[in-house]
């Protein structure tokens, strides 16, 4: 019997400094035990417990696509106890990594429809293992449209920036990165995200809305999508709570008759709909 | 399954004879109160309690218990498994209450995804002997509100029951039969069985106090945000101590501890009557008051435990209602919800 609660043993192989403040950072993990990658076969959506012994436990999206063979990464901002321990870390240094946990976008559900991706902020890093997904040669096919929308309260804050230049040179994919207010060398496009969401106005027909961000722009961009006319059932999103388990058994992250690790963290507006409002 | 007839006076000794080969948790005194410990050699265990002052759950869900241990090493910690095993055990004398508490347990510890070792192994090693209420010992016993009774094999191996003149032994599972060389060899008669059947129907009657548990899930569903929940929580004073007594509350944190270069990953009892249970790094609470925390309290045992796993997740014990340091009583929460 796997034990659950007992990480998987991983050495930090690259720290990438994702933003100006530097309190945002993506860690590249691999693991110690070769066959252990088999076992953390996860899906876009998913996240893990990233282990810190001596300091405890922090709940983080999976950023990197299963695509991407050989390492997991995680984009982790300094805040807590744990996160700040990992910010201190040094290449080389050994952790432990559980999961993967929860489920997962609906990869089955988006198959066949044209996708809107829409991400705030530090929120995006579920959404970027999401795209890279789709946009591996592989999967590309199975997917409609690709429509990205991206915004960061100013150019220092995006994350993935080598990432958003090479998605922005392909055909395949509508990206549109915004910035609430640029800076001297910023050529982009300014204004918020729900504001660009109405500019870009992708279409209801056969799509399915994926929407990531802080509580305000999330707040402002909903009634963008309805008045696209998208259905609750077309737009989806990810929670966030405090967590320890990450398997349904502690307590901590349950709202109403469901546990947010292990019955989400990705819901349907519908289905939030159904939850109580308390998370 | 096999039934058997023994001395009213041989429990303890059939008790401490287990003890010489299994780990036997057994009702003993101290101090004021009555709980379960490991039975050890010249101690003498109590069957003449009413109930144990704490809920046997700290059984198969210790208090604290260690998950894995690691050491410092000049690249980082590394860990080692703590094996997961338990002793042999037997669990000898809780009230059928404490026991049906384990069924209830089970299903969130052993589902078919994300099985908590830890509690599984404590639970398939152990045997379960109740000890039937042959006179329920508090007012506040509410068993038979909640799918219990006080004459009751649910959730264990082996019922003993006081008929009088003698204890009745019922071997319930196999597991509880493989202990039948403990218990003598005196075959119980069909007059056992009625007068066992007898006392169970009287020890129904004496629970006098009831409440509408079954009847307050479906108000649950359409109330939560009822002002009712503005009005119950005020002299609460989130001391978790109702948490702390129940048999089927679960709630655990889990905490690191570094002693040098030797660290151990623990799991001890949380509560979601602490604010802190729910409090993110963000400094966002969902649960801002302790009238949500209440709620979740009240909503949990009646209405989500009921959603996910089609059963109330109270047994009727009356600890909260005798720990309670305000009176915060939940049959009355119970039946206040009944009238919305």
């Amino acid at each position: 019997m796997q034990n659950p609660y007992i990480p998987y043993p991983v050495v930090v192989d690259k720290i990438i400094t994702e933003v100006d403040t530097k309190d945002i950072k993506t860690f590249r993990f691999k693991f110690v035990n070769p066959e252990d990658e088999q076992k953390y076969a996860y899906i876009p959506g998913q996240f893990g417990e990233l282990s810190i012994f001596g300091k405890g436990e922090s709940p983080i999206g999976i950023a990197s696509s299963p695509t991407q063979k050989g390492y997991v990464e995680f984009t982790v901002q300094k805040a807590g106890v744990v996160t700040t321990a990992l910010h201190e870390m040094e290449e080389g240094t050994l952790m432990g990594i559980r999961g993967p946990l929860g489920n997962s976008w609906p990869l089955d559900f988006l198959a066949g429809k044209n996708i809107v991706i829409v991400g705030g902020g530090f929120a995006f890093t579920t959404l970027r293992s999401l795209i890279n997904y789709m946009l591996f040669e592989d999967n590309r096919k199975r997917f409609g449209n690709i429509t990205v929308i991206y915004g960061a309260r100013n150019p220092g804050l995006l994350l993935y920036k080598d990432e958003l230049v090479e998605w922005g040179k392909r055909t395949d994919i509508n990206l549109n990165v915004t910035v609430d207010k640029g800076d001297a060398t910023w050529k982009g496009r300014e204004g918020f995200v729900p504001t660009v969401c109405k500019e870009v106005a992708p279409s209801k027909e056969n799509a399915v809305a994926v929407i990531c961000g802080p509580p305000i722009m999330i707040r402002f961009t909903l009634p963008v999508f309805f008045d696209l006319g998208f259905s609750k059932e077309n737009i989806i999103t990810s929670l966030e709570m405090r967590m320890k388990c990450g398997i349904g058994k502690c307590g901590r992250c349950n709202v109403g008759s469901k546990y947010v690790c292990k019955d989400g963290p990705v819901f349907s507006l519908a289905e939030l709909d159904k939850l109580t409002p308390e998370y | 399954m096999e039934k058997r007839l023994i001395k009213k006076d041989a429990l303890a000794g059939i008790a401490k004879k287990m003890a010489d080969k299994f780990l036997v948790w057994a009702p003993v005194k101290k101090e004021d109160n009555v709980l379960f410990e490991p039975l050890q050699k010249n101690a003498e265990p109590n069957f003449a309690y009413l109930n144990s002052k704490n809920a046997p759950k700290n059984v198969f869900f210790p208090h604290t218990e260690t998950m894995m241990k690691y050491t410092r090493t000049p690249k980082g910690m590394v860990f080692s498994t703590e094996e997961n095993k338990a002793a042999e055990s037997v669990l000898f004398g809780v009230r059928p209450c404490d026991a049906h508490s384990f069924v209830l347990l089970d299903k969130l510890f052993d589902q078919e995804k994300y099985k908590d070792g830890y509690y599984i192994t404590k639970r398939q090693n152990t045997t379960v002997i109740s000890l039937a209420c042959v006179k329920p010992p508090y007012a506040s016993c509410f068993c038979t509100s909640v799918d219990g009774e006080p004459v009751s094999s649910d959730g264990a191996d082996i019922l003993i029951t006081d008929i009088g003149s003698d204890c009745l032994v019922e071997f319930i599972t196999t597991k509880g039969e493989k202990l039948a060389s403990y218990f003598g060899d005196a075959k119980a008669d069909a007059a056992a069985d009625a007068k066992k059947n007898e006392i169970a129907a009287k020890a129904k009657e004496a629970i006098k106090s009831k409440i509408p548990a079954h009847e307050i899930k479906p108000i649950l569903d359409k109330n939560f945000d009822n002002p009712f929940w503005n009005t119950i929580y005020g002299k609460c004073l989130a001391c978790g101590t109702c948490t702390y007594m129940c048999p089927t509350c679960h709630c655990f944190d889990i905490s690191d501890e570094v002693k040098g270069s030797d660290g151990v990953r623990l799991r001890s009892w949380d509560s979601c009557m602490f604010p802190m249970f729910t409090k993110e790094t963000s400094g966002h609470n969902p649960r801002t008051s302790q009238k949500e925390r209440w709620r979740q309290r009240a909503m949990h045992k009646f209405k989500y435990y009921v959603d996910m796993f089609n059963c109330i997740a109270c047994v009727g014990c009356g600890r909260c209602v005798m720990s309670c340091p305000v009176n915060l009583d939940i049959r009355k929460v119970v039946e206040d919800i009944s009238k919305l």
